[in-house]
């Protein structure tokens, strides 16, 4: 009879699964099994399977057009807002097929918050509306809970303590750094299981980087954490998982220590290393 | 498999200059062992001379070696088997210094030796001399050839070198109670013996290195079967 630990022992070795020397068992909150996307006929994403770990980051790499922010947006049908798109395939979150017709999509991006590339606090309201928006439009009206929600996504963001008296500004009156993390808190506010995080530093001086970084570090312990990145660099500091993705498909997926030291695809090893073109 | 160029062909430059410096040392390293030892067998002062000079060049190439693994760490930021063969070459340079410095005390002492008659017992130091040089060639190899079987069959040899000492040096304890006045000479052959096993003990780090730097794998402080 097949084993729990057979089953992943098998998938690993076909690159679908953290590989046997990770910790195991560990929860999945993603399952995506044999998911392709396209774009018309273009075909963005070719029979992706992938299990993302609960409470880990996981870090998405490869080159540009790969098809690595399609995969993100799978994850909370983000990229049904793009026409002429269709899928195949299944993405299960804790279990639940996210694509059943049964879903709304609404809920999804509730359940899995997501952070851009650019920071985008909405420019007509102020650093407080912002955060509490998605709990507005949810239909929450106790403003004590607004202010509490407002206070502890703030401190989880790790900016309550810069903008704790000017909360009554306009959000686009902050940093870069700060409007980024302004964007994390209002994507936190919502209290979702997962945040998707697509080149969330590419726009950031290094001092915004590493508070933003840091603050993947701290929030892993409470959510799952999906991030693109181009930075290898940042890639291998952040996450504990690595799926690198070229044209389309799936290349390799392991632990991020591994992949950087040790990975076993050839295109792996060569994009990593700076040797692709 | 010769990997493909990096797209940054300045990062390639580092890395085979480094290499190079790296080849440059063993050779050095290797000519200087050769030198001590011939020295000490032809009782040659002027090649033991030379390999006590060759020391300070291999000095110098062990600072550059730190200097460019660091430079190159710091600006190209490596990974996979880049970052390896850097650590590595870096570790490697170590090693190398500290053979050399072997070589150099082989060298002093066999000056010591050829102040007075020869001795039959230096006859001693030629398989412990065969068997170190053989090491040290082959991980080198094992290096340069990113070869791991003959990096793993390298550290499965000490034993032997071990083995071989501990012999040489319990017939030249023996020989000291029988012939007390060559009691000094027998003790820088012991000493020479010693020398030549701490050749051998680098020779296994640097296979080592060596393995780690072709396949990832730290085969370092496991008991290994002898395959010689």
């Amino acid at each position: 009879m097949e084993t729990p630990e057979q089953t992943v022992m098998e998938r690993a070795e076909h690159g679908t699964a953290p590989p046997p020397d990770a910790e195991l068992p560990q929860a999945r909150t993603f399952e995506v099994k044999n998911l392709s996307i396209w774009y018309g006929e273009k075909r963005a994403i070719d029979n992706v399977t992938l299990d993302v770990v609960s409470n880990a980051v996981t870090a998405i790499i490869g080159p540009s057009g790969c098809g690595k922010s399609t995969f993100l947006r799978a994850l909370n049908r983000m990229h049904e807002l793009t026409p002429k798109t269709r899928m195949q395939g299944t993405v299960l979150l804790h279990g639940e097929n996210l694509y059943s017709g049964t879903v709304d999509p609404a809920i999804v991006r509730r359940r899995v918050g997501m952070v851009f590339q650019k920071s985008n606090p909405f420019p007509t309201m102020t650093i407080g509306e912002n955060v509490v928006v998605g709990l507005r439009l949810n239909g929450v009206r106790n403003q004590k809970l607004l202010n509490e929600r407002l206070e502890k996504s703030l401190r989880m963001a790790a900016l309550w303590d810069e903008v704790k008296d000017d909360l009554h500004k306009p959000g686009t009156s902050l940093s870069g750094g700060q409007q980024q993390r302004l964007c994390i808190a209002r994507a936190l506010a919502v209290e979702p299981e997962v945040i998707l995080m697509d080149e969330p530093c590419s726009a950031l001086d290094p001092i915004a980087t590493a508070k933003i970084e840091e603050l993947i570090y701290e929030l892993k312990a409470r959510y799952t954490i999906v991030t693109v990145t181009h930075n290898m660099q940042q890639a291998g500091r952040v996450s504990d998982y690595t799926a690198f993705f070229y044209l389309g498909r799936l290349i390799e997926f392991g632990p991020t220590t591994r992949i950087f030291t040790n990975p076993t695809e050839k295109q792996t090893e060569d994009y990593i290393t700076g040797r692709f073109g | 498999m010769i990997a493909p160029k990096h797209i940054l062909g300045t990062f390639d430059e580092a890395l085979a200059s480094l290499r190079n410096n790296v080849l440059m040392m063993s050779s050095l390293t290797e000519r200087s062992l050769e030198r001590a030892m011939k020295g000490l067998f032809d009782r040659d002062d002027d090649l033991c001379a030379n390999a006590i000079a060759d020391d300070e060049e291999i000095d110098q190439l062990e600072i550059q070696i730190d200097k460019d693994g660091v430079a190159i760490l710091l600006r190209f930021q490596p990974v996979a088997s880049d970052l390896r063969r850097v650590v590595s070459a870096m570790k490697l340079s170590s090693n190398l210094e500290r053979m050399a410095d072997q070589a150099t005390t082989i060298a002093r002492r066999a000056r010591k030796l050829n102040q007075h008659p020869p001795l039959a017992e230096v006859e001693l130091m030629r398989p412990l001399y065969e068997q170190a040089m053989s090491m040290f060639k082959d991980s080198v190899d094992a290096f340069v050839r990113e070869d791991v079987d003959l990096g793993c069959g390298v550290v499965a040899r000490d034993e032997k070198l071990d083995d071989l000492t501990h012999s040489a040096s319990r017939k030249l304890i023996d020989r000291m109670a029988q012939d007390p006045d060559q009691l000094r000479g027998y003790l820088n052959l012991i000493f020479v013996s010693r020398c030549l096993e701490r050749v051998g003990d680098h020779a296994t780090n640097i296979a080592e290195d060596a393995v780690y730097a072709a396949a990832a794998e730290d085969i370092r402080h496991q008991t290994v079967a002898a395959t010689t």
